[in-house]
């Protein structure tokens, strides 16, 4: 982990669109910073990260530090550097 | 000679391989995206579309079927773009209300993929057509189709409101067809500025639930469409269509009206033979009885149904995606069940043999021969 930055943990179905990498690291003060930091830097991840209205897809959900957020929250939900964010998704049985 | 099967699923698809159409071999990839289609680019690279209620819709693409890579860039519809509420009420059932945002529209499902004259095409829900010209690196909508002067009247089926079928033809890069559900079917005749409504003799300009329409890219204007009111043919681009039922079981529907209904249609171009799988009416939505039969006609002679090595305890559906001919001599005939099976004919149909068994639900089936 880097010191200055976050760690972003991606849930498997999106390693899958990283290469098999589990993690990435970025920068920013919110989780929504964050997350655009990263789709800015792979397109590829960003396409599932933000919809067609460049918003945060309303499905998926982040564990920081022990606490749950929403994506409804992740422009007002501040993070630190060295911070580790794990990004799941709504689940579903089946 | 071999061919390769990708059968969309849930939960992934799986990828069966045959050098001699009778043994299979057979891997699962893209484990956790939901596959809702494919196809095979002149270079050989084939494109499979995923979509997760979760994190949307993405392209995969791979030269060998076993290693992919997801594409940049995927269709998306503009933040301007107003949508269907109906559809988001539909989708939004489905997805958590993932979707579901005031007014917008949105690419919730790649439907189809098709490619011709060096061009990608991607059908979608909620219902519209994209274009690439570069391999699938980006995408561009179609407007003079998605912005439709009918589109207003446009209605979801129970699955959406999804482009599902994108047919063109190899003499003629500037005709297209595209069909909705359950907006009906359209031709461009000027390489998709322009549509016009092609269903006179099904019901009405628009609002069918046309569920598959196949046809031979070289006889391009000679079309065999399954709709949800029954089977039809036209022999002039669209323009006019026909009942073509001799020999297939008919049914009633819940509306009252006797046709045979069902989703799936596929040509097998050396033969001219199409095939479509009748389910008995829009309560059911299996096969009548629980008999599984494939039923083939061609050059308008009347349908004969082919059932020798399929089950007649077959209580579930055969989807409008799910069913491929490899285009061979002769033909391979696969289609996939709604319970995960596939089953194979290399004989045209004459037999059927379970070539997978154990899968999640089939949405998808097409076939790739070398």
């Amino acid at each position: 982990m880097t010191g200055g930055s976050v760690h972003v943990r991606l849930p498997p179905v999106l390693r899958a669109v990283m290469g098999g990498r589990a993690s990435l690291e970025g920068a920013g003060e919110t989780v929504e910073g964050v997350l655009r930091v990263l789709a800015s830097e792979y397109p590829a991840l960003g396409l599932h990260l933000f919809d067609d209205a460049g918003n945060p897809r309303r499905n998926i959900i982040c564990l920081h530090e022990g606490s749950l957020v929403r994506a409804n929250d992740f422009s007002s939900w501040g993070v630190r550097p060295g911070d580790e964010l794990i990004l799941t998704n709504a689940l579903a049985g089946g | 000679m071999s061919v390769t099967l990708v059968v969309g699923t849930p939960k992934g698809a799986a990828i069966l391989q045959s050098d001699d159409r009778k043994s299979w071999r057979e891997d699962f990839v893209l484990r956790g995206w939901p596959v809702t289609a494919s196809v095979r680019d002149d270079s050989g690279r084939v494109y499979v579309a995923v979509n997760s209620p979760n994190y949307g819709v993405a392209i995969f693409t791979s030269e060998d079927f076993r290693e992919w890579r997801q594409l940049p860039s995927a269709p998306r519809y503009r933040p301007e773009d107003r949508g269907n509420p109906e559809h988001h009420r539909i989708v939004s059932q489905m997805d958590f209300g993932g979707v579901l945002k005031e007014g917008g529209r949105f690419v919730d499902q790649i439907w189809t993929l098709h490619f011709a004259h060096g061009t990608l095409y991607a059908g979608v829900s909620e219902a519209g057509i994209f274009t690439s010209r570069d391999r699938g690196e980006s995408w561009q909508p179609v407007d003079g189709f998605n912005e439709h002067p009918t589109r207003s009247s446009w209605v979801p089926g129970f699955g959406g409101l999804g482009a599902h079928t994108i047919l063109t033809d190899a003499e003629d890069p500037e005709r297209v067809w595209v069909g909705v559900s359950a907006a009906g079917f359209f031709r461009s005749d000027d390489g998709g500025r322009t549509w016009t409504p092609k269903n006179a003799g099904v019901n009405g300009d628009t609002g069918q639930c046309v569920h598959s329409v196949t046809h031979d890219p070289r006889n391009a204007s000679t079309l065999y469409r399954q709709e949800h009111r029954g089977v039809h043919r036209s022999d002039d681009g669209g323009d006019t269509w026909t009942v073509i039922e001799d020999g297939l079981p008919v049914t009633e529907l819940s509306d009252g009206h006797r046709c045979s209904f069902g989703f799936p249609s596929v040509m097998d171009r050396k033969s001219g033979n199409v095939f479509v799988v009748p389910l008995d009416g829009d309560n059911y939505r299996f096969p009548r009885d629980g008999k599984l039969a494939v039923y083939r006609t061609s050059n308008g002679r009347p349908w004969e149904p082919k059932t020798k090595g399929l089950p007649d305890n077959c209580f579930t559906a055969v989807l409008r995606g799910s069913m491929a001919a490899d285009q061979l001599e002769p033909g391979g005939i696969y289609f996939g069940t709604a319970s995960g099976t596939v089953f194979g004919s290399a004989d045209c149909g004459e037999s059927w043999t379970a070539i997978a068994t154990g899968l999640p639900r089939i949405t998808h089936v097409e076939a790739y021969a070398r």
